[in-house]
């Protein structure tokens, strides 16, 4: 897990991004009684050697789907969704690293946990999956703080 | 009509995690030139590289030169370009040659003050803002003294490093680290302070 593969995850200032979007962001989703990121506690039975997997999957989900899905014209607010975005880009280099020394082993736990959020993620329209994503972001970074105590600033 | 020329020279000087944009003014006798300065992380650059986006305090500027520290928020390249505007004409971006990477800035020894309340070894550093903290090592000058090392995250308030004897003399010396980018800056000069009195064993 995460402990084997301890990366310098400076998450403060993501969490202080997304604060400042974080009502703007969530007051446009259309469907405020589904959840993409929380169905069945999903993340909180990760257990820990299956954390970098989880957080290397949920990264990509961002960073390949979520990012890109997402169009955004307020200035004030695009700025805080590529401070995050390219924050993460940088995490998954420092993951991949991790990956070289083959410290972040996929099990099934975290392949059908990544599984589930996926498949409630293309159950929406794909604007609407990435601003409900979007609002979920305090959910996965919340677990990230947790699962890396020994690192966050 | 004459076209506007793009600003010219365009580079960043980054110290201490704060990074300025600047270029060579554009200069249109008797008129006020504005520029717009925008940026494009690497993720824009990979997966959205249409999109550009606007800085937080140069769109538009007057001065050729833009703080840009408050949009180069992650450790990545980030692209970023420049035009200028005078009424309704508007010049060519110009771009900069080499994407610009916050972990190349600039880290400086940092500013000390080192002083003596009574017998304590007190030392304030300057706030160089929340990604720093401070290595402060100090010792006792006196052949084979050991060197403490104390890190301190607090910013612009004096900080105890111990007590000192009567007559002994003390040394510090500091450097930064930054995290976000994983770097530290060279150590400052040391500088010593003397406590009046008898000299007597160390109980620091």
């Amino acid at each position: 897990g995460l402990r084997r593969c301890l990366i310098s995850m400076d998450i403060h200032h993501i969490e202080e991004a997304f604060q400042e979007i974080k009502k703007t962001i969530q007051a446009k989703d259309p469907f405020q009684n589904v959840t993409i990121l929380s169905t069945s506690e999903t993340l909180h039975r990760i257990k820990p050697l299956d954390v970098c997997c989880m957080t290397k999957n949920l990264l990509a989900f961002y960073v390949d789907k979520v990012f890109k899905d997402h169009q955004e014209l307020n200035p004030q607010i695009l700025r805080k969704i590529s401070s995050i975005a390219n924050s993460f880009l940088y995490m998954q280099k420092a993951l991949r690293q991790c990956q070289e020394q083959r410290q972040c082993h996929c099990r099934d736990e975290a392949t059908n946990a990544t599984r589930i959020i996926h498949s409630n993620y293309d159950q929406l329209e794909a604007r609407s999956a990435a601003i409900k994503s979007l609002g979920e972001l305090d959910v996965f970074l919340a677990w990230i703080d947790r699962n890396h105590q020994g690192t966050s600033a | 009509v004459a076209i506007l020329p793009a600003p010219q020279n365009l580079s960043v000087q980054s110290t201490n995690m704060k990074h300025l944009l600047m270029w060579s003014p554009v200069i249109v006798p008797g008129e006020i030139i504005y520029y717009f300065v925008e940026y494009q992380g690497e993720y824009e650059s990979l997966y959205m590289s249409h999109i550009w986006i606007p800085s937080s305090w140069c769109s538009p500027t007057e001065g050729p030169e833009c703080d840009i520290t408050d949009d180069v928020t992650a450790t990545v390249p980030y692209n970023l370009r420049v035009r200028a505007t005078v009424g309704a004409q508007t010049s060519a971006w110009s771009t900069l040659q080499h994407p610009f990477n916050r972990n190349s800035t600039v880290l400086t020894p940092p500013v000390m003050e080192v002083t003596k309340d009574g017998f304590h070894l007190v030392i304030k550093l300057e706030d160089l803002g929340p990604q720093f903290e401070f290595l402060v090592a100090y010792w006792r000058r006196e052949p084979g003294a050991k060197e403490h090392v104390k890190v301190v995250k607090s910013r612009g308030i004096p900080v105890h490093l111990g007590t000192m004897e009567p007559g002994a003399a003390y040394c510090v010396k500091v450097r930064t680290f930054v995290k976000a980018i994983g770097r530290h800056s060279p150590f400052s000069q040391a500088e010593c302070v003397k406590v009046q009195g008898e000299t007597l064993p160390l109980t620091l």
